[in-house]
């Protein structure tokens, strides 16, 4: 599709030829697979794809279990997308995802083994995360990258001790950047609640997080 | 504000936990205080670790991809729970119960026509066949196939057809008439041995057994026994724990104990009743240190008609083995169960009591065996291993030999044993240890009940074999007194050498294990030795001292050390010293000189007992002289010693005076100048 200025002379100008095309919005893409489009459902989970597996990542913990729950999101997502009423997409989604996601925890509580390599299990319940932070590190001294993943694995597990309503509260608002008004609509209680379960979610972080 | 703020009030302003005017007026205080300043950047500090975990999360296109196939399905179609729709719920329970009356009430009917159908010959081909003695369990379900075939022969094969499931039940519950054991089952858990003979294959082979039912019906051989040909395939192992269980009781067992490697051999006499045909036998080793990789069975009698053809461990069964045996004969067949077990061993320990005098000693030898195996052993012959062994084969070899060199001098053979694991010795029996030795002082009822450890030389290693059977549970242990010995001419020795035992007398007892000293028929194992003396004229016992002794070779002396001696002490005192004969060299230095010294040493004896004593002196070169009126006797290149009597309660001196050489001196020295 191509803009053209009128008025301003019939010659388009080139800048806003390479105007980007507008996006359709949330509900616009919602409603469009409803009605069978299945790309506008590819587009919509490209659109939060990142943000929803960057929150159950950091709610879970771990990167495979994450990947397992955005999946059952967007599931979801598909299943419910006709009881979607408004207004606002993106809440209703984190909404599903915490569900997902406190679900999956409690679940995966329940399943909870004991593994016989300790070492590997005190580095987090999934000790390749480890390793993979420390891969993952850009600095070029290897006691500074086993520091940093070892300080990265801390905070991992002090945010993961979180009870799930805090932690997902804590990840919301610190994390997705969701104003207190949109977690409280996301998790669904008011926004002096949301306030209180990050308050009490910091005072325990403040008691386990390795100071930088 | 005031005060301080608080960690919550910090908490709250760093995340605008709190309306606009709280917020401010925190603000406030924070830019006067500095103390609170700090608290704050010291909780930022910790809260800027929590920006680790904000590293881009992004997903792949396989995810995307996944979940896009997910939502390519159509939805689910919408549930209406039984919640909303309560009329639903009732409908459905109503439906339930009347399909559960109806199905009842034609269960009723069919064993009634059943019985009716039944016609007398068939019910005498059933019981007279496989299913004579089938325990009350199985009996539903002879009933349910009986009842299912009608009167007619033909009808018979053809209801036989049509009812394959009900047959196969049948084949595969047991046979019971085929599996008398007339030992009743022994409390013994270990390798419980569970014996199912199978006249067909179970199950999986049921076609084949319907072929065979279907034959003997046929042929109205009603009552006939079973056909004397046995399959040439065997059955398939059953998968499942249900066979019939008989445990024929142990009628021997021997335990061969390697303490060296926590190894020990045991080998089971067991009495199995077979049938002419394919038989299982189960072994469990549940809760056991048992080797499975060890077991091994064979025949003792009937060798030739009887084939262990495999030793299976069947899936999902667990420390289960089943051997499948093709019997040619039916009855019952010793067998000898043989297998390697860790949890037993043994050892040995000593307690010797000195005569009034101290010049003999009464020596008695114990062994401790302990069973840790988690089985039984009940009567068992128990055999100890001296020594390192190495190969593995060799000891098996060893230990199936049943009297590697001779037979032992028993006229108490295997199986007089004392049974219950009770106190185990004493004054009933005092003494198993290899007897011609041995000067045993038993009265007539210990001679009658007598035990012999019988010892056979074997390269590297030694073979006790105690004599008769000992029974040892699981957890317990057993102190068997291996030999007593009495009237051991022994040697009370003191000796002082500082450079080994410090300032203190040491004691020892010195004897050889030889005829000599009524020792000698056996080497002696390592163990702890205690030495008692008597205290006083009543015979009362006091400690004087314990210690180690490694394995004592016969003929061999042993000296054991009994700790320091506080009755009798030795101290040297230096009374001279001085240096002379000095050599210089070119350049006027000393080169070489003589150093004498003149000591004295005090012997004391406190005890009531005349001691000899032996103290050994270094000089700390080879080069050295002594002059003393005393005899002594050069122990080594640098070392004196000398060897005194002492008189009870009584005070020696000993003096000598040394010349030791030193440099160019030491040229000078002569020996036994």
């Amino acid at each position: 599709m191509e803009f053209s200025l009128e008025g301003l002379g019939k010659a388009p100008l080139a800048g806003l030829r390479a105007q980007p095309r507008m996006e359709k919005t949330d509900q616009s893409l919602l409603d469009a697979h409803r009605q069978g489009d299945s790309a506008a459902f590819g587009e919509l989970v490209r659109r939060y794809g990142d943000s929803v597996l960057g929150y159950l990542v950091r709610m879970s913990g771990n990167r495979e279990r994450a990947e397992d729950l955005f999946q059952e999101t967007f599931k979801r997502v598909h299943e419910k997308s006709h009881t979607f009423r408004g207004p606002q997409f993106k809440g209703w989604l984190f909404k599903i995802a915490t569900r997902v996601a406190v679900d999956g925890v409690r679940k995966n509580k329940r399943m909870k083994t004991i593994s016989l390599n300790q070492q590997t299990d005190c580095a987090g319940q999934d000790g390749s995360e480890l390793a993979a932070t420390v891969a993952s590190d850009n600095s070029c001294n290897p006691s500074e990258q086993a520091a940093r993943a070892e300080r990265t694995e801390q905070v991992r597990q002090a945010v993961g001790s979180l009870p799930a309503r805090q932690r997902a509260t804590l990840v919301l608002a610190y994390y997705q950047q969701l104003s207190y008004h949109e977690v409280a609509a996301v998790l669904g209680c008011s926004e002096g609640t949301v306030k209180t379960q990050m308050y009490r979610a910091l005072r325990t972080l403040a008691q386990r997080l390795p100071e930088m | 504000m005031e005060h301080h703020l608080t960690e919550r009030e910090l908490i709250e302003h760093r995340f605008r936990l709190t309306p606009d005017d709280v917020v401010s007026a925190a603000a406030d205080h924070l830019a006067r205080c500095a103390e609170c300043r700090g608290r704050l950047e010291q909780l930022n500090r910790k809260f800027a670790s929590l920006d680790l975990l904000r590293e881009d999360v992004q997903v792949s296109q396989e995810l995307i991809a996944q979940v896009l196939a997910q939502a390519s399905k159509p939805a689910p179609a919408k549930i209406v729970p039984f919640t909303k729709r309560p009329w639903l719920g009732a409908v459905a329970a109503v439906f339930l119960v009347g399909l559960a009356v109806l199905i009842g009430s034609l269960m009723q009917e069919q064993p009634a026509k059943q019985e009716f159908a039944r016609g007398p010959e068939l019910q005498q081909t059933i019981s007279s066949g496989q299913l004579r003695q089938q325990p009350e369990a199985d009996k539903s379900k002879e009933a349910m196939v009986a009842a299912s075939k009608p009167s007619a022969s033909s009808e018979m094969v053809k209801s036989l057809a049509d009812e394959e499931a009900d047959t196969k039940m049948l084949m595969t519950a047991k046979e019971p008439a085929a599996i008398v054991q007339n030992q009743p089952a022994g409390n013994l858990a270990t390798a419980e041995v569970r014996t199912d003979m199978y006249a067909m294959a179970p199950a999986k082979d049921s076609k084949r057994d319907n072929e065979s039912l279907r034959r003997e019906i046929t042929s109205g051989a009603a009552g006939a026994a079973a056909p004397e040909a046995i399959a040439e395939q065997p059955p398939f192992a059953p998968a499942s724990a249900i066979e019939l269980v008989t445990l024929p009781r142990r009628e021997k067992v021997q335990l061969t104990i390697y303490n060296s490697a926590d190894l020990t051999l045991v080998r089971e006499r067991r009495n199995l009743t077979l049938k002419k045909s394919w038989n299982w036998l189960q072994l469990m080793w549940a809760n056991t240190l048992i080797d499975p990789t060890s077991l091994s069975l064979e025949p003792l009698e009937q060798k030739d008609k009887i084939d262990i053809q495999q030793l299976v461990f069947p899936a999902r069964l667990r420390e289960l083995g089943r051997w499948l045996i093709r019997s040619q004969i039916s009855g019952q067949v010793p067998f000898e169960i043989t297998y390697f077990t860790s949890g037993l061993s043994w050892r040995a320990f000593y307690m010797g009591t000195l005569s009034q005098d101290e010049k003999t000693m009464k020596l008695e030898g114990y062994v401790r065996v302990a069973n840790s195996s988690g089985e039984d052993y009940e009567n068992a012959q128990t055999r100890l291993i001296v020594g390192q062994v190495h190969i593995l084969d060799q000891i098996a070899e060893l230990a199936k030999r049943q009297y590697p060199y001779d037979r032992p001098v028993t006229g108490l053979g295997y199986g007089m044993g004392r049974e219950g694991g009770g106190a185990g010795f004493g004054g009933a029996y005092t003494s198993w240890w290899s007897g011609a030795g041995l000067r045993r002082t038993l009265d007539t009822e210990s001679l009658e009940e007598a035990k012999e450890v019988r010892k056979e030389g074997l390269s590297e290693y030694f073979l006790y074999t105690i004599e008769g059977t000992e029974t040892i549970p699981d957890q317990w242990g057993k102190r068997l007194l291996s030999f007593e010995a009495e009237d051991i001419s022994v040697e009370s020795l003191y000796k002082y050498d500082e450079e080994r035992w410090g300032d203190q007398t040491t004691r020892f007892v010195k004897f050889a294990n030889d005829k000599k000293h009524n020792l000698g028929q056996t080497p002696i194992p390592n163990g702890d030795v205690k030495i008692f003396g008597r205290a006083d004229e009543q015979g009362h016992l006091s400690y004087v001292g314990g210690t180690g002794v490694k394995y004592i070779p016969v003929d061999e002396e042993v000296e054991l050390n009994l700790g320091p001696a506080r009755l009798v002490q030795v101290e040297p005192k230096l009374m001279d010293y001085k240096t002379e004969s000095y050599v210089f060299d070119n350049n006027g230095n000393v080169a070489g000189w003589d150093e004498i010294r003149t000591w004295k040493i005090e012997m004391t004896n406190t005890s009531a007992l005349p001691i000899e004593i032996e103290i050994t002196r270094g000089f700390g070169t080879a080069y050295w002289t002594l002059q003393t009126d005393i005899p002594y006797e050069k122990y080594d290149a640098t070392h004196a010693r000398f060897k005194q009597q002492l008189e009870p309660a009584s005070k020696r001196t000993l003096e000598y005076t040394v010349r030791t050489y030193h440099g160019l001196r030491e040229q000078a020295f002569t020996p036994g100048s």
